[in-house]
């Protein structure tokens, strides 16, 4: 009588453990992603709708060819490449200290996540100085400005919605990045202390930081497309 | 927690040095046939706004696409992980598909608009 089929212990969905095989923890952190995967979506989806009603729209060869310490050279294209790989090379070192600490190797797990904060700490330097060009570089006498600050690239050829869409999103994404990095710093001290080392799932933490950074290098890939391909 | 043996750990390295292989590979192409078209194809914009311009944009669109696979699939862990696991999280995305249209056509309804009005 008391008897039933709810303790069927061979079906995954019949309770008593994860359905999914993940940590409650890692699986909010997938949900998190997901909401935040829907609010970069409406973001770079709104950059589309503008683009498409804009009349005339900002050549990304002309506005974006400057390179650093060569102030005479245009590059389009050229810039962001170098920063696409810095972050891309960045969530690689993540990855493979999330594979160290799958094997416990704390040194290995220091290694390579000093690497990935290393490399989210350029990218954040490269948008630093990018940004500052855009609003101090180029000249002045067609700069647009918002709230008291010079929206370089805006002349009559290029709609204001370009500056404001372009520092929004990769204002947002580079507020990912820097939260990112943050974290990274924080998962690294616990694993330099040995607070991940002797917790009951040792490195899961590492997993669940490196998540949220390969997310951040995915997001780039849109960004990447939206402004600078398109 | 998961004891990886040197063979897995070997493997699992492996793969992660070959997905970075391909999003090099794919990013590099992207910037190579862009800048081809940029200096060689089409330095004066005439192409703007045709079908090869579109086909183009395609291209991108796509191997962005193949970089975000090898992202989730690889870096994320998504291959490894179970299907119930996989589906809970992407399927909400395909919601995306009719967002992005309906989104990119108005935008072009507003530019009509204003054509027509002349404003």
């Amino acid at each position: 009588m008391a008897s039933s089929s709810a303790v069927d212990a061979k079906g995954a969905w019949n309770g008593g453990k994860s359905p999914f095989n993940v940590s409650y923890g890692k699986l909010m952190m997938w949900y998190f992603l997901l909401s935040d995967a829907f609010t970069f979506s409406a973001l770079l989806i709104t950059y589309g709708a503008l683009r498409f009603s804009a009349p005339t729209w900002a050549d990304p060869n002309h506005v974006f060819n400057a390179m650093p310490f060569f102030p005479s050279l245009k590059a389009p294209l050229g810039f962001v490449s170098i920063m696409t790989f810095i972050l891309i090379l960045s969530s690689v070192f993540v990855v493979l200290a999330v594979i160290e600490g799958h094997r416990d190797n704390r040194k290995g797990v220091l290694f390579w996540m000093t690497g990935g904060i290393i490399g989210g700490a350029m990218f954040l330097g490269c948008q630093a100085w990018e940004w500052m060009h855009l609003i101090n570089g180029l000249s002045h006498a067609h700069g647009m400005s918002f709230m008291g600050i010079n929206f370089g690239p805006g002349t009559e050829d290029y709609p204001i919605q370009f500056a404001y869409l372009f520092f929004l999103i990769t204002g947002f994404h580079g507020f990912h990045v820097f939260s990112g990095v943050c974290l990274n710093i924080w998962a690294w001290w616990n694993t330099y202390t040995g607070e991940f080392g002797s917790r009951n799932n040792h490195y899961e933490m590492i997993e669940k930081v490196g998540l949220y950074w390969h997310f951040v290098d995915l997001v780039w890939v849109f960004v990447f497309l939206a402004f600078y391909l398109l | 927690m998961e004891n990886l043996s040197d063979a897995e750990y070997k493997s699992q390295v492996r793969a992660v040095w070959i997905a970075t292989g391909w999003l090099s590979l794919i990013t590099i192409i992207e910037v190579v046939i862009a800048l081809i078209w940029l200096y060689v194809y089409d330095p004066e914009g005439n192409l703007n706004g045709t079908m090869k311009r579109y086909l183009l944009n395609a291209f991108f669109v796509g191997a962005s696409l193949l970089k975000a696979y090898f992202i989730v699939g690889e870096f994320m862990h998504v291959k490894y992980e179970t299907r119930a696991l996989a589906i809970t999280i992407l399927a909400p995305t395909m919601f995306l598909i009719w967002f992005i249209i309906a989104f990119l056509w108005e935008g072009g309804a507003w530019l009509g608009m204003r054509n027509f009005w002349g404003i």
